[in-house]
């Protein structure tokens, strides 16, 4: 049926047929005082002036030639290849297909997803993905508590501070502790009664961890504890060990580099792998490829949800039934646009211009690299006047680097600095030039 | 419906039986208990060594159908579990008291013998519940 507006006379006829005289006759069952007689809205517009209106709007939007800014999203190139597969109308639904309406093409690519994350992350099962990096953070979390048997964890200072805002959300619904340490403090905290290890590498400011150390140092202290690396930016794993070969028993990571745009900070893409002894554990669902009973085609399936509701009614440990569908696929078409030569390329470019800016930054008075491990895209810088730097960044049409006092009040006059491919050799040379002119102006006298 | 209830064997009433050998039991879930959860796909069993407390979890069946918690009988140390079953889940369906037993305990307090319900105060219960 289409959807035409009434007219006066097809309301009339309308009423007429199920036998009253008038509007408010339709609507008498409905108490008087909640009856609202005018709305104080303007007058409804013509579709050209709306249209109008929301362009002048959009052009508040400010958008800058180049970005600086990390910390959780990142700029990265998406290849056409991703929009043109995703808009297909076989995919681009409005909601996450269930059982029920999933395809066998969908899960397929449900199925090749998994199957390339997992062999990215040398991890042995992913599952279909989770809504974002910090609540599959938190699922692992859970989920360590339940195959421990343990309701402590440890959460090393360098997770994103909004990973760890949502996993002590999660966490104190479920009645689990949870302490953030510095890592020097983890040996003196670890014992027989933690389930798990939190930590991001890279992390936060930057820092790549060494994780086959921490790993020893946490199994050599506590054997069952387990290990949960989160990521950010996943595409490091073009030049970075995977966390398969490091020893980490649950990897999470946000999704959103691969192919996924940063909008203004969602949708995201939550990428949840884990070793085989713990796949009865795992939240979320996973893509199973099957052979008929008799007969030798082959197709894909819902294969197992063993901790949803659906499954386990009021005994379930995790309520997320769905996956993200679409934010997956994309990521999935980025991967094989890129394949493993490109997603070396982009990696090694991502370290090495950031590396660039980072030793270029040093040369500048005032300016200290705050960083005492290596580091991958981003890092954090001391600064001379970092809403200075904000300002000039501004001034030269780059998005500014985040001030980390935005989450660390304590931390001052400190930037972290994000350098993706994206970054051209002229956004760099702008942004350097950034940096030495808050210098001259504060000599100047001038803010 | 006919279900088969040994005669030697002891219960509880969420299903779970135990064969007492001196002070061993070894553990499993009812005929009737396998024909309400329908095909078993996967048990999960205790690690050796722990101690669980009578009427506690130690493990889970799950089926095509649901999940379902195995209650200890009795309280006692996991001195064995049935290794066959994380192969052969659906070794409960065809044979719960034999090869689909699935723990062995070493029992920590004689006296809760006398609290599991002979064969035919369990047999009470089923009628009860299929009812």
């Amino acid at each position: 049926m289409d959807f035409v507006p009434h007219d006066d006379k097809t309301i009339t006829e309308m009423l007429k047929v199920i036998g009253i005289n008038n509007l408010e006759e339709l609507f008498q069952d409905i108490p008087k005082d909640l009856i609202i007689n005018r709305l104080n809205l303007p007058l409804g517009l013509s579709e050209p002036d709306v249209l109008k209106n929301v362009k002048k709007l959009s052009q508040k939007n400010r958008v800058y030639s180049n970005s600086f800014l990390g910390a959780g999203y990142y700029f990265h190139y998406i290849p056409s290849l991703v929009d043109f597969v995703i808009s297909r109308t076989e995919f681009y639904t409005s909601y996450t297909p269930y059982q029920a309406e999933a395809s066998q093409g969908y899960l397929q690519a449900m199925y090749e997803y998994q199957s390339i994350i997992s062999r990215l992350t040398q991890m042995d099962v992913a599952n279909a993905s989770m809504y974002d990096g910090s609540t599959a953070l938190a699922e692992a979390a859970i989920m360590a508590t339940l195959i421990t048997r343990k309701n402590r964890l440890l959460l090393l200072e360098g997770i994103h501070p909004e990973y760890s805002e949502v996993v002590k959300t999660y966490c104190w619904g479920q009645g689990i502790n949870l302490k953030i340490i510095a890592e020097n403090k983890l040996i003196d905290e670890l014992n027989q009664d933690i389930a798990a290890v939190l930590f991001q590498s890279p992390n936060f400011f930057g820092d790549i961890e060494d994780v086959l150390m921490l790993a020893k140092k946490v199994k050599e202290k506590a054997p069952n504890c387990l290990l949960i690396q989160c990521m950010t930016d996943p595409t490091c794993l073009g030049v970075l060990k995977p966390p398969g070969e490091t020893n980490v028993d649950i990897f999470v990571a946000e999704g959103q580099s691969f192919g996924i745009s940063p909008s203004f900070g969602g949708p995201g893409l939550g990428i949840f792998a884990a070793k085989k002894k713990y796949l009865r554990k795992m939240p979320g669902r996973l893509v199973g490829k099957t052979k008929e009973i008799n007969g030798e085609r082959e197709g894909f399936l819902l294969t197992l949800q063993a901790r949803e509701q659906h499954i386990r009614r009021e005994k379930a440990s995790s309520n997320i039934c769905s996956n993200q569908a679409l934010c997956s696929l994309s990521a999935l078409i980025y991967l094989i646009s890129l394949g493993k030569t490109g997603l070396r390329e982009i990696a090694s470019q991502n370290f090495q211009k950031a590396n660039y800016v980072k030793n270029k930054l040093t040369e500048i008075p005032g300016y200290e690299i705050l960083n005492k491990k290596p580091t991958y895209n981003e890092f954090i810088v001391k600064c001379p006047d970092v809403d200075a730097l904000t300002h000039e960044c501004k001034q030269l049409d780059l998005l500014p680097p985040l001030r980390l006092s935005k989450y660390f009040p304590n931390l001052k006059n400190i930037a972290l600095v994000c350098v993706t491919e994206m970054n051209s050799r002229e956004s760099i040379e702008k942004f350097i030039n950034a940096a030495k002119n808050v210098l001259h102006n504060k000599k100047e006298g001038k803010k | 419906m006919e279900y088969e209830f040994p005669d030697d064997l002891k219960y509880i009433k969420t299903h779970e039986w135990a064969r007492i050998e001196g002070d061993m039991a070894t553990i499993g879930i009812t005929d009737y208990a396998q024909h309400q959860l329908g095909d078993i796909v996967y048990v999960e069993l205790p690690e050796i060594g722990r101690t669980i407390e009578k009427e506690s979890i130690a493990g889970e069946i799950e089926s095509v159908k649901a999940v379902g918690e195995i209650l200890m009988p009795l309280s006692g140390e996991i001195v064995e579990n049935n290794t066959i079953l994380t192969e052969k889940p659906e070794s409960v369906n065809s044979s719960p008291y034999k090869t689909g037993w699935m723990l062995k305990i070493k029992i920590s307090n004689s006296s809760e013998i006398n609290e599991l319900l002979s064969v035919e105060d369990y047999k009470k219960i089923v009628e009860d519940e299929e009812k």
